[in-house]
């Protein structure tokens, strides 16, 4: 296509903001993490740091803390990487196996009301978090599940499974039905034709509905700053701790930020391998 | 090997009928085909036969035995697809033996029945390919190989040709036919293509908006159309159609709206006045020495024959003929027409009237 000097320079502009938008946090986020404390305070600020440290990662990582006379964070951010990472991990498990399962059920069986029912998942989407925190609080202290892993996963499950549903029964759909109807002639039941026919095939499905459920669940602050108060208390809710009365400490809270985009981003990598279409490629026509 | 019984067999979807009662009895190891135009119910009526539609009315069997609540995979059926249906995740020999994998027969007799199909449709080089990297015919085959590995009772297709070009669709018409002779196999397979219909089955059903229209072997239907559907469906170029009525004379005879008079068989059971469309194949109209008069609208030569259309008063009319024609457009013909070869319909029902 030809694009005339405009268009182009249009399109150049567009991306410069796009990646400003998105990349000059992050980038905002890591040099500071590496600036001396002391440079926090001085005037004017630089784009870039005027002093190398790496003193703010080793008070997060807990190395050699007695040089410089840190407070002992290390065992607290370890215990919440760990939570975000467990809560995480469970609810995008369980989010898209359930929900691939449902958007299977929706998508192939007839069954009264399934139009309906389907609309009434979906729709709860639209319901903001804050107007059921109340009501869902009453019910996670009575069933005894604040502040565990199960709890909290489900929440997140909760929150997340309407719209891998919806994903996932879109990707099903889109599977052409004859493929399964071939698999029901050669004698396969309904679940072996599940496993072994259509998730193969929406691996790509598969693949977005985990990324768009773990990133939200990695990122969830107001949720696990009610339900995760203490034991399972995640990194979302760990690194604004960092700011007390009289303090900011600017360089722990973009130290342990920095580490943990990393987290994230190796999964959005590890599945972006999955997100590859063309996998029916000359399975019909 | 096994008969299929297809007995007044209705199919509804919510509140309209696709298929109103159809009647069907297919030998043991037949070869019949379904035709009729896009959307007449033959893919309904096979989706039936395999179990992928529910019977609304009626009952189908195979063999002895009513299957209308039997399961899919215990009618001992393949179905070849229209799209091919391959699973792309799977490599050819696993396409192939799947069925025989989820019956857990053992792997050397799973290995031996893929190679043997596999050498009859000549892939046995294609074994470990996925089907991506197959051409179309490739894959045609291996949907088929995929169904005779399971050595069924009856083979189904819908439509297995009609994504291939057409070359290959004729090659392939000839291997599935020898196929069937070399198998022996019950087959029930749908198009819309009469030469496909033509050239490969034993008996053919033609089939119009949910109806059965005859049921026949092909050259029974393309010499006796029992209606005009299937005179003008089956045939190409198809069969001319005059319409006319019958003139009131001692010798039944028939007036065409051009003013063309033919003389009409004897024994045939109409009445003065009645309306009548007269039907002629093209190659019962001949070019030489006739004494009905037309003129040459278009020549289109094939190289072994010729089709020529003729304007017949105000009907065009083709005709094709085997030898060169030397005539131009706008020039006058006397064709004739062999009169034991005609065929004629009540214009009101359509139906062949004849002694
Ligand atoms: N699931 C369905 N719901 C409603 N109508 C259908 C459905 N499947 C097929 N039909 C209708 O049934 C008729 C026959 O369809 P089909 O058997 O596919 O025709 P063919 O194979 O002869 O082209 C068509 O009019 C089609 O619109
Ligand atoms: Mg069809």
């Amino acid at each position: 296509m030809k694009t005339n000097f405009f268009t182009r320079l249009l399109l150049w502009t567009g991306l410069g903001l796009l990646l400003v938008w998105s990349l000059g946090p992050i980038y905002w986020t890591l040099a500071s993490s590496v600036t001396p404390t002391e440079d926090f305070s001085t005037r004017p600020i630089h784009f870039y740091p005027q002093h190398f440290t790496f003193d703010h990662y080793a008070r997060v990582l807990g190395i050699s803390i007695s040089r410089i006379g840190g407070v002992e964070v290390w065992k607290q951010f370890r215990a919440a990487l760990f939570n975000s990472v467990v809560t995480s991990v469970a609810a995008t498990v369980l989010c898209v196996a359930i929900s691939a399962l449902g958007a299977y059920a929706f998508t192939r069986l007839r069954f009264p009301g399934r139009q309906m029912l389907f609309g009434l998942v979906v729709a709860t989407l639209a319901i903001p978090a804050y107007a059921v925190l109340i009501p869902l609080y009453q019910i996670m202290i009575k069933m005894h599940l604040v502040d565990t892993y199960v709890g909290v996963a489900l929440i997140y499950v909760s929150a997340y499974l309407p719209l891998s549903l919806w994903l996932l029964r879109s990707v099903f759909e889109a599977l052409p039905v004859s493929l399964e109807e071939a698999a029901q002639l050669d004698g396969a039941g309904r679940l072996f034709i599940f496993f072994n026919i259509v998730l193969p095939l929406a691996g790509p499905g598969l693949a977005a509905a985990g990324i768009l459920t773990f990133l939200g669940a990695w990122g969830q602050y107001l949720v696990p700053l009610i339900f995760s108060p203490q034991v399972t208390k995640p990194l979302t809710v760990l690194i604004p701790e960092f700011v007390t009365k009289n303090f900011i400490d600017y360089g722990l809270i973009t130290a342990s930020g920095s580490i943990a985009i990393i987290i994230p981003a190796l999964v959005v990598i590890f599945l972006n391998r999955y997100l590859v279409s063309g996998l029916l490629a000359g399975s019909v026509k | 090997m096994a008969s299929v019984t297809v007995d007044n067999v209705r199919k509804s979807y919510v509140n309209f009928e696709v298929l109103h009662g159809i009647d069907i009895e297919i030998q043991d190891g037949e070869f019949v085909i379904l035709v009729g135009p896009s959307g007449c119910g033959k893919s309904t009526l096979l989706r039936m036969i395999a179990g992928l539609e529910d019977i609304s009315s009626g009952t189908v069997a195979i063999g002895s035995k009513v299957v209308n609540n039997v399961a899919p995979k215990e009618r001992d059926i393949a179905m070849v697809f229209q799209s091919y249906a391959l699973y792309p995740h799977l490599t050819v020999e696993a396409n192939m033996g799947f069925s025989l994998r989820l019956a857990k027969a053992p792997k050397s007799e799973i290995s031996r029945r893929v190679k043997e199909a596999a050498q009859i449709l000549g892939l046995e080089t294609l074994l470990d390919r996925y089907p991506r990297n197959l051409s179309g015919g490739q894959r045609q085959r291996v949907a088929m190989g995929r169904a005779i590995v399971r050595q069924p009772q009856v083979f189904l297709f819908d439509e297995p040709l009609s994504n291939l070009d057409a070359k290959l669709r004729v090659q392939m018409r000839s291997e599935i036919k020898q196929l069937h002779q070399r198998l022996k196999t019950t087959i029930v397979y749908v198009t819309h293509d009469q030469i496909e219909a033509m050239t490969m089955a034993d008996r053919i059903v033609v089939m119009r908006d949910g109806y059965v229209e005859q049921i026949g072997s092909p050259l029974e239907l393309y010499d006796r159309p029992s209606n005009l559907f299937v005179a003008g469906f089956i045939g190409s170029p198809g069969m001319n159609f005059i319409p006319g009525t019958v003139l009131d004379a001692l010798q039944p005879a028939f007036r065409s709206e051009s003013g063309l008079v033919l003389p009409l068989p004897t024994g045939i059971p109409v009445t003065p006045g009645q309306a009548l469309i007269v039907g002629i194949r093209p190659e019962h109209i001949g070019v030489r020495q006739g004494d009905i008069e037309a003129i040459v609208e278009l020549i289109e030569p094939t190289g072994a024959e010729t089709q020529i259309t003729f304007r017949l008063g105000g009907t065009p009319v083709i005709a094709s003929v085997r030898e060169r024609f030397d005539k131009h457009p706008g020039e006058k013909v006397l064709l004739q027409m062999d009169l034991s070869a005609v065929h004629v319909f009540d214009a009101k029902t359509g139906a062949r009237l004849e002694a």
